[in-house]
């Protein structure tokens, strides 16, 4: 009797393991592309986007003017061809033909003109109106459009690429269906089909992208809360696609999975509040600055995948890291800058960081506070959560703080918001001067390169010299797919368009 | 029968005060969750906008604050928070687009099927090795109970969760939570599958301080007189064990389970992240770094009255294992 009862017991228990692990759910089909996404979507509406989930999603359902390509050029979108006039204050814009929207409608400059009418209106709270306020009135007729500029402003061209310049449709617009679940509609290579709040956000393919139809049946952005628990489900077969930023997780990656790194355009840096004490002395910056090796802080929180680099990350106009007071760490003239501040004892203060925000930044915190201590400086880490961070961040309520900003392609879009004395963070950014001010100026007039190089060449070291910031690294991106995933072109402005171009085998 | 009308008196008063002080309880933390909220830095807005709030000008922020109703006096967004959530109407989430009633409709199921998977297996397996301990104290095999119990107080369940995901899906392939999660009315296998492993991480960290209850509650059992007479009049060791012994120590186990179903509530927030399921814990978690007040405050409020509830219970539970109480 009792053998027969153990029989039973390790019978029923083998079969009940067998069960589970032989019954494996079901791999979905072959043109089924389930991407992995740590956080849920946020809104329906593209141009108020501002969560990396909310711009990938919606990125694939929503076209813009123009695009940015894999080498960071500025390609045709829906807008085929453009040009300035001589003094760079009027943009004209002639648009694809034959472009529909999802629901059956033509796209034409009546909704360029609606839509750009409805970032421009500050009650929409759209996220890119900042990027754009230069626009004095905007004219459309059939297949042109024309920007008139309040100013030369020939940045203005690369701000109208991706999610937040989404084109909407003018009847919609006039509906007030703008991110209404019913009502998502764009010009995009993938239609919206459903929102499960906290589980998926499924799209199919749009067999009228102007584009060609796209090789993928569908995209299913499913919310998986940790990096960690994506990457099994890539290794299970249930994930066919992730963006990883954890370096840690990205080195379990295995081989049975392709993986992208690719250097984007965000950067990380200490920020530096150089209006509070003991900020607002120059020698206390440099110090700071010069005791700091960036290699080090690559090497021990990034895990050696990013790269040092100065204020500018634009790749036309890239910053030359070894252009600075320090390149290396040098504690000796570190300490002679502590002591020409009044500080020949050393100093302490606080740094506020949001570990949740980025997956190295706690790493950077770790490592910036044992190599300053180094030169006599104690540095204490304040952390805090994401919220928090934003709201005192915002307040400037901070000496030092570690962020991961977001990059742009023109140098423009990217700074003058923060370093010049009008720009709406310049409070945030804590340092402006009338150089910068003049050299932002001439900077958004000149349409010229060689001229743009020298003017941004010079604004990096206006804030390098100033250590307005210390700019740390940039840190790589993650892409992982399944195998039988393939056609992926990475994007370094971090849009998942080009899952427009995937092919599952 | 004045006697009987007295005890009547005397029970029914009891169980006044005992709702009584369950609805102050639940004002308390009403009060406490409304304020913790509002002294923490940041809210709605910079919960919606992030970074992205310094490009709102003075006017666009002043009508954030009203569309998010938070220009109010602090004591009339109380007021109105309150009043909805007693008419059933929990808020609104912002980021979702939906109710949080209907947030709510769909998570609580999760986590409290969660949190009675995760009692049941600890309540079995705390008892079973409470049990197998306290037959033996001080040999090898209560060693090994109490070396099990140890074990589950001091491996932390993101630990074990990890480390159980991690295995299945790179040696097994095998990670049904990564797939959309099915309520067991739509499809009870996949649900099985989806809570077999959270709730045995559960239950395993329930179990340890169960079975610890358990094998002290036998152990000071065993030792009384009528035990000793069970024994004398020969009546079976297996039969003393259940009828006698371990009926007489359940008390403690009850309430330790009880305080534990209560904690499970509240406590599977990793748990429920780690294996993707679209819980309570995740619902609270993530409104809370959005700052979505009302999703916060209903939130915790339907938690608050479930652990409430549960302690009442836990008390009536007492009353139908332990006559005396009566």
């Amino acid at each position: 009797m009792k053998l027969r009862k153990k029989i039973a017991v390790v019978g029923v228990a083998t079969a009940l393991v067998a069960g589970v692990v032989l019954v494996a759910p079901a791999q979905a089909a072959s043109k089924d592309l389930v991407v992995g996404i740590t956080l849920d979507i946020d809104k329906l509406d593209p141009q108020g986007a501002t969560s990396f989930s909310t711009v990938r999603a919606l990125g694939l359902v929503y076209g813009s003017l123009v695009e940015v390509g894999p080498k960071l050029q500025i390609r045709p979108g829906l807008a085929t061809s453009w040009g300035f006039n001589a003094a760079g204050t009027e943009l004209r814009l002639h648009l694809r033909k034959g472009v529909k929207f999802q629901d059956g409608s033509a796209f034409d400059a009546t909704d360029v003109k609606a839509s750009l009418d409805r970032i421009l209106d500050p009650a929409n709270k759209a996220a890119a109106r900042a990027n754009i306020a230069t626009i004095k009135s905007i004219s459309a007729s059939g297949l042109n459009v024309t920007l008139t500029l309040t100013q030369p402003n020939v940045p203005i061209l690369a701000a109208l690429d991706g999610v937040n310049m989404a084109m909407l449709s003018s009847t919609d617009i006039a509906a007030g269906n703008v991110g209404k679940a019913g009502s998502v509609n764009g010009t995009g290579p993938f239609k919206f089909v459903s929102w499960d709040a906290g589980q998926s956000v499924k799209l199919t393919k749009n067999s009228t992208y102007w584009g060609g139809a796209p090789k993928l049946d569908t995209v299913t952005f499913r919310v998986i809360p940790t990096e960690a628990s994506i990457l099994s489900a890539l290794n299970a077969g249930t994930v066919q696609f992730a963006v990883i930023t954890s370096p840690l997780v990205a080195k379990q990656v295995s081989s049975n999975l392709t993986m992208y790194k690719t250097p984007g355009l965000a950067y990380m840096a200490l920020q530096i509040n150089a209006r509070q004490a003991p900020f607002n002395n120059l020698n206390v910056r440099l110090a700071v600055q010069c005791a700091i090796s960036r290699a080090e802080v690559v090497k021990t929180a990034a895990s050696g995948d990013g790269s040092v680099i100065g204020p500018i990350t634009s790749p036309a106009y890239k910053s030359d890291p070894k252009a600075r007071p320090c390149p290396e760490v040098d504690l000796v003239k570190a300490k002679a800058y502590l002591t020409a501040a009044g500080y020949p004892n050393g100093l302490t203060f606080k740094t506020m960081v949001a570990p949740t925000q980025q997956a190295t930044i706690a790493g950077i915190g770790q490592s910036l506070k044992s190599q300053l201590a180094k030169a006599g400086i104690t540095m204490e880490l304040d952390v805090v959560d994401d919220s928090t961070f934003v709201s005192r961040w915002l307040a400037a309520d901070f000496g030092t703080a570690i962020a991961n900003n977001g990059g742009k392609i023109d140098p423009d879009t990217m700074y003058t918001r923060y370093f010049t004395s009008t720009g709406n963070l310049n409070k945030v950014a804590g340092y402006s001067s009338a150089t910068l001010d003049s050299l932002f100026t001439q900077g958004k007039a000149s349409g010229s390169v060689t001229q743009r190089t020298a003017i941004y060449k010079a604004i990096s070291a206006e804030l390098e010299n100033n250590a307005a910031w210390v700019w740390l690294f940039a840190p790589l991106e993650y892409r992982v797919t399944a195998k039988n995933v393939t056609g992926f072109v990475p994007l370094a402005t971090g849009s998942l368009l080009e899952l427009r171009k995937v092919d599952m085998n | 029968m004045q006697g009987i009308s007295k005890l009547r008196r005397l029970v029914f008063s009891s169980t006044f005060i005992r709702i009584a002080s369950a609805i102050t309880t639940l004002f308390g933390i009403s009060v406490f969750v409304f304020l913790v909220l509002r002294v923490i830095p940041g809210n709605t807005i910079t919960g919606a906008f992030g970074i992205e709030t310094g490009a709102l000008n003075p006017q666009q922020i002043a009508e954030l604050r009203h569309y998010y109703g938070i220009d109010q006096p602090m004591v009339m967004q109380y007021i109105s928070w309150m009043r909805s959530f007693l008419s059933g109407n929990f808020g609104y989430s912002f980021a979702t687009g939906r109710s949080v009633f209907t947030l709510t409709k769909v998570a609580l199921p999760v986590t409290v099927e969660l949190a009675f998977i995760g009692t049941i297996l600890g309540v079995i397996m705390g008892i079973a090795i409470g049990m197998f301990s306290a037959r033996k104290p001080g040999s090898l095999r209560d060693f090994g109970g109490q070396l099990f119990g140890l074990l589950a107080l001091a491996i932390p369940g993101f630990v074990l969760s990890t480390a159980i995901v991690t295995i299945m899906a790179n040696k097994f392939h095998y990670f049904p939570n990564s797939l959309e999660y099915m309520p067991p009315w739509k499809d009870p296998w996949m649900n099985f599958q989806q809570m077999m492993f959270p709730g045995l991480v559960l239950g395993i960290a329930v179990a340890a301080p169960v079975m610890r209850t358990t094998r002290s509650a036998l152990l000071e059992t065993v030792d009384k007189d009528f035990v000793r007479t069970a024994f004398g009049k020969g009546v079976p060791s297996r039969k003393v064990q259940f009828k006698h012994v371990l009926r007489n120590s359940l008390i403690p186990i009850v309430t330790m389970t009880g305080i534990q179903f209560g904690y499970l509530l509240g406590g599977a927030v990793i748990v429920e992240k780690i294996f993707a399921l679209p819980g309570m814990g995740r619902q609270v978690l993530e409104a809370i770094t959005r700052r979505e007040y009302a999703t916060v405050q209903s939130s915790v409020m339907v938690f608050a009255i479930m652990f409430v509830t549960i302690n009442i219970l836990t008390d009536l539970v007492y009353r139908r294992v332990d006559p005396r109480i009566k």
